[in-house]
C-alpha cells in the first residue's frame, strides 16, 4: 500500500540527506583550511562577487530588536569583497603581520547546519560556529555565533557567494579580529 | 599606597622624557586617575546626530560611571547617571534606542526622559506619600555642553566651560572633523577590549614612528590600496643594524614618514590636549584628498596652522580624533590593564549615497578590531603593559625621549606648535599633563602648569 509514494518520499529524503552531507563536508573542509592557515585555498571557496560581512551588534530592548545589528552600508567589523579578503590574506603573508606571527592557534567548530532554502543552484545555509583561538603563552579568545551563507552549486561542490557572521558579543571581548570566520 | 606630589613628579620626567612604568599597572594609581582625571575632566560622550529625536538615548561612560545621554522634548540634551535613586539598579540596560520613560526593573521606580522621578509603586500605601520625589530623580552630570555637535560632560561642577577647557588645541582637533561639512555619526559604534593600560593606547595616537613597523604588513600587502607615492627629494630613515628575527633586513621602503625636516608638526595646549603627525603638505600625509581644507569656510575654521595639521589630535584624556577616516576613538579605562576602545565614524550628511558608502567602507577596513591597521596595534599595547609590570621590569622607564629638549615651541595664531621631524613631543606633553592632573590641584593651578613653555 502506497509503495510508490513511500519510494518517492524516500528518494526525496535521501536527496536531502545527501545534500546535508555535501554541505557539511564542504564546511568541514573549509574549517580545516582555516585552521591549517591555508588561506589562499580558503579564498578560492568564495565567488568573485562574494560579500563577507560581520555587523556590529547592540544591546537593544526587545521592542527594538529589529535594530540589533548594523546593516551593510553602516559600520561593521568586516564588510569585505573578495578583493579585500585577498588583501587580508596578502597581509598575513608579508612576513610582517606581527599579530599573527607567531600565528594564532585556531579551531573552527561548525555545527547545527541547516538548509534554509535550495532552488537547485542557490542554497541558503545557516550554521553555528565556535572559533577558539589561543595566542602566545596563555591568551585565549572564543567567538560563538551564527553564519548565514548563500552557497552556489559549482560542479559537485559549492561556492560561498555571501556570508553574514553574527557574533554573540556586543562589546568584542578580544583585542583584535585577525582571523576569519 | 598614598601618593604625594613629589611621588607624582617622579613618575614623569619632562626633561629626560622618561615615564615610570608603575603607572601602567598600579591599582592605587588607577584609583587616583579615576578621581583626579576622570572625576574632573570634560569627557566625550557622543555626537548630537546619534540622538536626533526626543527620547533617543545613548549609553556612555564617564570613568566608571555609566551615563544616559538623552534628547529632551525641547531639543536639548541631558546626561544622567544610569542608577536608580532607590537601590542603585540600572534604569536602562540597552546600549542605545528610544524611550518614553526609564523603568527600574527592581522595584518599579520610573523616571521621565528628563530624569524626573514619576512613579513609585505603593507611594501612598508604603511610603505614606512622604518621599520627596523631586529630590529623587536620576542624578544629572555636573555639567554638560556641546561643541559643534560633540557632546561632552564632566562630574566637576567647578570645571571651566567646555570651550575654555578644549582651548584652541582641543577645538582645532574637533574642527578637523566639524569643518568638513554637516557631520553625522554612521550607525554602529565598534567596541572592543584590549588588555592594556589606557595610557599606552593614548600615547600611541601621536606615534608616527610606529606605523611603518607595526603596520608594515598593511603597507606591503597593498590591502589599503596603493602604497603612498613619494615625490621629490626626501631623506630616508636610517635603518642600519635593524634586522628581523630571521636575520633579514626590516625593509621600510614603504612607510608614512621620512627623515626629512619639517615633515611633522606637533601642537600642544593647556590641560594636555595635543596634536601630532605630518603636515598637510608633507609626503607623510595619508589624506588622499586635502582640497576640503582650502575652502573659505574650512580655512576660516582651521586657521593657518590648522590647515597644515594632518596628524592626530588628542582631547585629554581619552578622545582621539582621526582625520583619515573621520573618526573619534575613545580609550575607556576599565581597570589598570584593560581598556575599551570605541570608534565613532563621521560622514557629511550631504554626501551622495555612493560616496558615503565608500567612506564607510574605508573606515571599516582601516580601523576597528579587524582593521587592516588596527589589527596589529592591540598586541603591542598588551605586551607593553604585561612586560612592564614584573618586579624588575617595572623598575625600568618607558622612553618618550625622541627629540627631547629639541622642540622649539612657536606661538602663533593662538596655538603653540613645534615644527620638525618625527618626535615624541606629543607623548611627552600628554604624560606631563597627566602628572599635573594627578596632583589634584585647583583648575587655575592645573592650567598654569600645562601652559606650553619655550622648549619641549
Amino acid at each position: 500500500m502506497g509503495t510508490s509514494s513511500d519510494a518517492h518520499l524516500s528518494a526525496e529524503r535521501i536527496a536531502a540527506a545527501v545534500r546535508q552531507y555535501e554541505v557539511e563536508r564542504f564546511y568541514y573542509e573549509e574549517a580545516a583550511l582555516l585552521d591549517a592557515h591555508r588561506y589562499e585555498e580558503w579564498l578560492a571557496l568564495f565567488s568573485d562577487d562574494a560579500h563577507y560581512f560581520m555587523p556590529i551588534r547592540r544591546t537593544r530592548m526587545q521592542r527594538e530588536l529589529d535594530k540589533e545589528f548594523t546593516q551593510p552600508g553602516e559600520m561593521a567589523f568586516f564588510d569585505d569583497n573578495k578583493m579585500l579578503l585577498a588583501g587580508r590574506i596578502a597581509k598575513l603573508q608579508t612576513g610582517r603581520s606581527w599579530a599573527e606571527d607567531p600565528p594564532s592557534r585556531t579551531r573552527h567548530l561548525v555545527t547545527n547546519i541547516r538548509v534554509i532554502s535550495d532552488d537547485g543552484e542557490r542554497l541558503e545555509i545557516e550554521s553555528n560556529f565556535h572559533v577558539y583561538r589561543t595566542r602566545l603563552k596563555s591568551d585565549e579568545d572564543s567567538w560563538i555565533g551564527v553564519r548565514r551563507d548563500v552557497l552556489r552549486r559549482v560542479g559537485d561542490s559549492f561556492q560561498i557567494a555571501d556570508r553574514k557572521i553574527f557574533l554573540e558579543q556586543t562589546v568584542l571581548l578580544s583585542r583584535n579580529l585577525s582571523n576569519f570566520f | 599606597m598614598s601618593l604625594t606630589t613629589s611621588d607624582i613628579d617622579d613618575f614623569v620626567s619632562l626633561e629626560r622624557g622618561e615615564v615610570d612604568r608603575r603607572i601602567y599597572s598600579d591599582p592605587a594609581i588607577f584609583e587616583l586617575e579615576m578621581e583626579r582625571i576622570f572625576g574632573r575632566a570634560w569627557l566625550f560622550l557622543c555626537h548630537e546626530s546619534q540622538i536626533p529625536e526626543a527620547g533617543d538615548f545613548f549609553a556612555a561612560v564617564m570613568g566608571r560611571d555609566n551615563v544616559l545621554v538623552v534628547r529632551q522634548k525641547d531639543g536639548s540634551i541631558k546626561a544622567m547617571l544610569n542608577t536608580c535613586a532607590h537601590r542603585g539598579n540600572a534604569v536602562c540596560r540597552a546600549d542605545e534606542g528610544n524611550a518614553k520613560n526609564f523603568l527600574c526593573t527592581y522595584h518599579g521606580w520610573s523616571y521621565g526622559i528628563d530624569g524626573r522621578l514619576l512613579g513609585i509603586p505603593g507611594y501612598k500605601n508604603f511610603y505614606a506619600g512622604e518621599l520627596d520625589k523631586s529630590r529623587l530623580g536620576l542624578a544629572p552630570v555636573a555639567q554638560l555642553a556641546t561643541y559643534k555637535g560633540f557632546v561632552f560632560a564632566t562630574h566637576d561642577s567647578t570645571a571651566p566651560p567646555l570651550e575654555d577647557y578644549l582651548g584652541t588645541t582641543g577645538r582645532l582637533g574637533l574642527d578637523l572633523i566639524a569643518a568638513r561639512g554637516d557631520m553625522v555619526v554612521v550607525p554602529g559604534i565598534q567596541k572592543f577590549v584590549i588588555d592594556c593600560n589606557w595610557k599606552i593606547a593614548v600615547d600611541n595616537l601621536f606615534d608616527w614612528y610606529h606605523p611603518q613597523v607595526t603596520h608594515a604588513s598593511a603597507f606591503r600587502s597593498g590591502a589599503l590600496g596603493p602604497a603612498p607615492v613619494r615625490t621629490g627629494e626626501y631623506e630616508r630613515i636610517d635603518m642600519s643594524g635593524v634586522t628581523m628575527d630571521s636575520g633579514a633586513d626590516l625593509d621600510l621602503s614603504v612607510g608614512v614618514i621620512t627623515a626629512s625636516k619639517f615633515d611633522q608638526v606637533v601642537v600642544i595646549g593647556e590641560y594636555g590636549h595635543a596634536i601630532g603627525g605630518p603636515t598637510t603638505s608633507s609626503s607623510g600625509n595619508v589624506e588622499p584628498d586635502t582640497s576640503w581644507r582650502f575652502t573659505p569656510e574650512a580655512k576660516a575654521a582651521l586657521g593657518p596652522v590648522g590647515v597644515e595639521v594632518a596628524g592626530h589630535p588628542s582631547i585629554f584624556p581619552t578622545a582621539w580624533v582621526t582625520v583619515v577616516p573621520n573618526q573619534v576613538s575613545l580609550r575607556i579605562p576599565r581597570d589598570p590593564t584593560h581598556t575599551e576602545i570605541w570608534w565613532f565614524t563621521f560622514v557629511d550628511r550631504r554626501l551622495p549615497p555612493e560616496t558615503r558608502r565608500f567612506l564607510v567602507a574605508i573606515a571599516n577596513r582601516v580601523f576597528g578590531p579587524a582593521g587592516i591597521l588596527e589589527q596589529d596595534d592591540g598586541e603591542n599595547w598588551s605586551q607593553a603593559t604585561a612586560q612592564s609590570r614584573g618586579l624588575a621590569s617595572r623598575r625600568m622607564k618607558h622612553l618618550v625621549n625622541m627629540g627631547v629638549g629639541r622642540g622649539r615651541i612657536v606661538k602663533e595664531h593662538g596655538l603653540a606648535r613645534i615644527d620638525g621631524l618625527t618626535s615624541e613631543h606629543g607623548q611627552r606633553w600628554t604624560y606631563h599633563a597627566w602628572a599635573q592632573w594627578m596632583k589634584g590641584t585647583s583648575w587655575g593651578e592645573l592650567r598654569a602648569a600645562t601652559i606650553p613653555g619655550e622648549i619641549l
